[in-house]
């Protein structure tokens, strides 16, 4: 029972901090969600509206494109950053030369704040004044117009992010390489296991909590990015990278519309923990289910 | 460089000081006694004139009265950002914000500010005797309620200008070729199609001498409001839609309704702008006002429409700009019968651009932020501001000698703005500003990127704009 009480005590300050940064901006948000509260409105007191505002976003053809696109990013981004990181990771279990130096270097973008990011690839992209357009056209005759082209600038808020986090996934990817233990890996070599058969039947499998993990908090970082895209494009040209994330801040606030805005960013939480979910279902509950005698 | 930005700030400083001390020496540390020590804070968008009050005038009121002053200068996005949610929040973190013009009557709509003449006329110990509301000019109209009562101190206001390369315009070899190409002199355009044709010819005329000079800037970022600014304030009115083609008789943008947002001018308007992109930098689609005059000034377009604020430190800086003593000033170009219907009161040609400082009722130090608000407001600060930032708000600053030189400078930007001011205007008295831009903004951004045709995104727009007035519950 004393134990208990300690215990309870313990957590306190953590409960204390979640309830007050987390439920109550939550409920708060969820409440706001269910009015027509917009500051400079004709009327700008907040009224209870129902389901309108949810209503209304299953039609904003605006928003379910943002939806769309953000999805497509994601997806881009993080598979990208694993694939690249899986990679980089096993280039640094290497004993390869300059080590050290590749490392502490490859990490140094995961210390950069994305506002940062952002205007640092926008000094590198716009044309007349960043090396990357001049360099294009100048080498392959390719025309870089990011505030013109849609296709161009949805590639560069990939590449940017990737730049951005693949060193994270790279460091979650060698600790997991780290800790495996060499058995496996020996006995497979002295049956005559070849590079793939190892990669497939033992490293991925053994890998696949530390990748699911990772996939996890990209995914989640992905799907509600704002400040690398807003620096960058500003979520153009037209709405090519406006992402969900940027999409509510632009509702919420230029447009003041608060209680739109909420239920956009309650629809997008319902379906960010909805499709991390399935992923998880589908890469690890399935198999997880109990066996037959 | 920055050692050389601080010695200019403390010359400036110095000189404020010495100007303001002639005139009203114990006002300033008598009336700020029960405040000596206070902090105000303020919010304000990052620009020439801003910039002078954070280095300049917000030391030399510390000097004079004790009160400290910090003063943020940010983005145009996070400036709204912070202001509105402090206020809409009251909490009370700034103790003056920066009103531009066009959001004004949203925040009056909203009672976010204090009555500064009322507050002034309860409180005569705080009324400086060197601050006067007459000694502005009309733009400070734009800051009062229906009755009179001032809610805001201008302390920026610029005409978006028409700039031109007068090196350029004025080669013998330039004039000769552009002649014999389009039968006319080479001049500052005084029509669209004359200047789209400079915009072609000096676009021709970079290729063929090996430079990159474009014929025309264009303010067109495809995910920021800028571009739906330049349109709507400083293009569409020259063809002769007013006010964004929106009637405030039922709110209505189509012209089905009443309104003319998708009229056939602002068709018209919307194709010649969108025709210029190709006479353009190619930065311009990621080009916001701080790009437009940064190409300018870097010498890559032979004319503009810039915002005035830029028309000192583009015409004269050295250090930032690469046209020095090459800039031309004009009146925007109009179509046929717009000036005639403009001086008769009916429209404008351009936007009268700027700002004020007005102090949020959520302030918790009300008083302290309104001996600062009339420090600045004093004539005695304004003659170096002017020059300083490009900005005029008192009518005698045109008459200072200082100016006077800054004006011969600048090819007559201050005499263009004193005498021809008029046919300016700011923006339209709307409380849903934002909304409606927002609203309308993507269907803009894609008439930018060729997604959707002028004619299909002016269509798609008014018909926006009619659903968030709806929306917002100001269209029946």
């Amino acid at each position: 029972m004393r134990s208990t009480t300690i215990g309870w005590l313990m957590l306190a300050p953590t409960l204390l901090i979640l309830t007050v940064f987390g439920v109550v901006p939550f409920v708060y948000v969820l409440v706001v969600g269910f009015t027509d509260w917009n500051a400079f409105a004709a009327d700008p007191t907040a009224h209870f509206a129902g389901v309108e505002n949810y209503r209304r976003l299953v039609f904003d053809g605006q928003f379910l494109n943002s939806l769309w696109k953000t999805l497509w990013f994601a997806i881009f981004a993080v598979v990208s950053q694993v694939v690249l990181g899986y990679f980089l990771a096993q280039l640094l279990m290497k004993d390869i030369p300059f080590k050290g130096f590749f490392r502490t270097v490859h990490t140094l973008p995961l210390m950069v704040a994305p506002i940062a990011v952002g205007a640092t690839w926008r000094l590198l992209t716009v044309p007349g004044l960043g090396p990357l357009p001049y360099y294009l056209e100048r080498w392959f005759g390719i025309e870089y117009r990011l505030g013109t082209y849609a296709d161009q600038a949805f590639l560069t808020t990939i590449i940017m992010d990737v730049w951005h986090w693949t060193p994270l996934v790279t460091l979650t990817m060698l600790a997991g390489l780290a800790s495996m233990p060499k058995e496996p890996f020996e006995q497979a070599q002295i049956d005559g296991a070849n590079k793939l058969q190892i990669f497939w039947h033992i490293t991925l499998p053994m890998l696949k909590p530390t990748i699911l993990a990772t996939v996890f908090i990209r995914m989640m970082d992905a799907l509600r990015t704002v400040d690398e895209v807003w620096m960058l494009t500003g979520g153009g040209p037209g709405a090519a990278t406006r992402y969900v994330g940027l999409h509510i801040w632009r509702v919420v606030f230029p447009k003041t519309d608060y209680g739109y805005g909420a239920a956009m960013s309650l629809l997008t939480l319902y379906l960010t923990i909805v499709m991390c979910w399935l992923l998880y279902a589908a890469l690890v509950a399935r198999r997880e289910l109990p066996k037959a005698e | 460089m920055r050692s050389r930005l601080g010695t200019r700030a403390a010359i400036a400083t110095a000189s404020v000081l010495a100007a303001v001390s002639t005139a009203h020496a114990d006002f300033w540390s008598d009336a700020a006694a029960p405040y000596k020590g206070a902090t105000i804070r303020g919010v304000s968008e990052s620009t020439p004139p801003s910039n002078y009050v954070k280095d300049v005038l917000g030391p030399a009121f510390t000097e004079a009265t004790g009160i400290n002053v910090e003063f943020e200068a940010t983005s145009w996005d996070q400036m709204y950002d912070k202001a509105i949610k402090d206020m809409e929040a009251k909490t009370g973190i700034y103790d003056f914000v920066y009103i531009e013009q066009d959001i004004i009557y949203s925040y009056l709509a909203r009672d976010f500010l204090v009555n500064i003449s009322q507050a002034l006329k309860d409180d005569p110990k705080l009324a400086s005797p060197d601050f006067k509301a007459d000694n502005f000019t009309t733009f400070i109209n734009y800051f009062k309620n229906a009755d009179g009562d001032v809610f805001g101190v201008p302390m920026e206001a610029f005409v978006k200008v028409y700039l031109y390369r007068k090196d350029l315009f004025e080669d013998p070899a330039n004039k000769e070729a552009f002649k014999a190409k389009y039968g006319y002199d080479l001049a500052p355009a005084k029509d669209h199609k004359q200047y789209r044709d400079i915009a072609e010819f000096f676009t021709q005329w970079g290729k063929d001498n090996d430079q990159e000079v474009w014929g025309s800037t264009v303010q067109a970022h495809t995910g920021h409001p800028a571009s739906w600014y330049e349109f709507f304030e400083s293009v569409d009115p020259t063809f002769g839609v007013y006010n964004w083609g929106i009637n405030p008789d039922g709110w209505s943008a189509s012209e089905a309704n009443g309104g003319a947002m998708n009229s056939a001018k602002a068709k018209a308007a919307l194709e010649y702008w969108l025709g210029l992109l190709k006479f353009a930098p190619p930065e311009s689609t990621s080009s916001t006002w701080d790009e437009v005059a940064a190409s300018f000034a870097a010498g890559r377009a032979a004319q503009g429409l810039v915002y005035g604020e830029n028309a000192a430190w583009i015409a004269t800086n050295a250090d930032k700009s690469n046209v020095v003593g090459k800039v031309g000033v004009a009146l925007p170009p109009l179509e046929d019968g717009v000036l005639q219907e403009v001086e008769a009161g009916k429209g404008y040609i351009g936007y009268y651009d700027g700002g004020a400082f007005g102090i949020p009722y959520s302030s918790k130090n009300q008083q302290a932020a309104l001996l600062f608000l009339q420090y600045i407001g004093q004539a005695s600060v304004q003659a170096d501001w002017a020059v300083a930032g490009s900005r005029i708000t008192h009518q005698a600053t045109y008459d200072d000698p200082k100016v006077k030189e800054m004006d011969a400078k600048t090819d007559g930007y201050f005499t263009l703005m004193k005498n021809d001011g008029k046919l300016f205007a700011g923006a339209p008295a709307y409380p849903f500003h934002a909304q409606v831009r927002e609203a309308t903004a993507p269907f803009f951004y894609e008439a930018i990127t060729g997604a959707l045709s002028p004619s299909d995104a002016l269509d798609k727009m008014a018909e926006a704009a009619e659903a968030e007035l709806k929306n917002l519950g100001y269209r029946k």
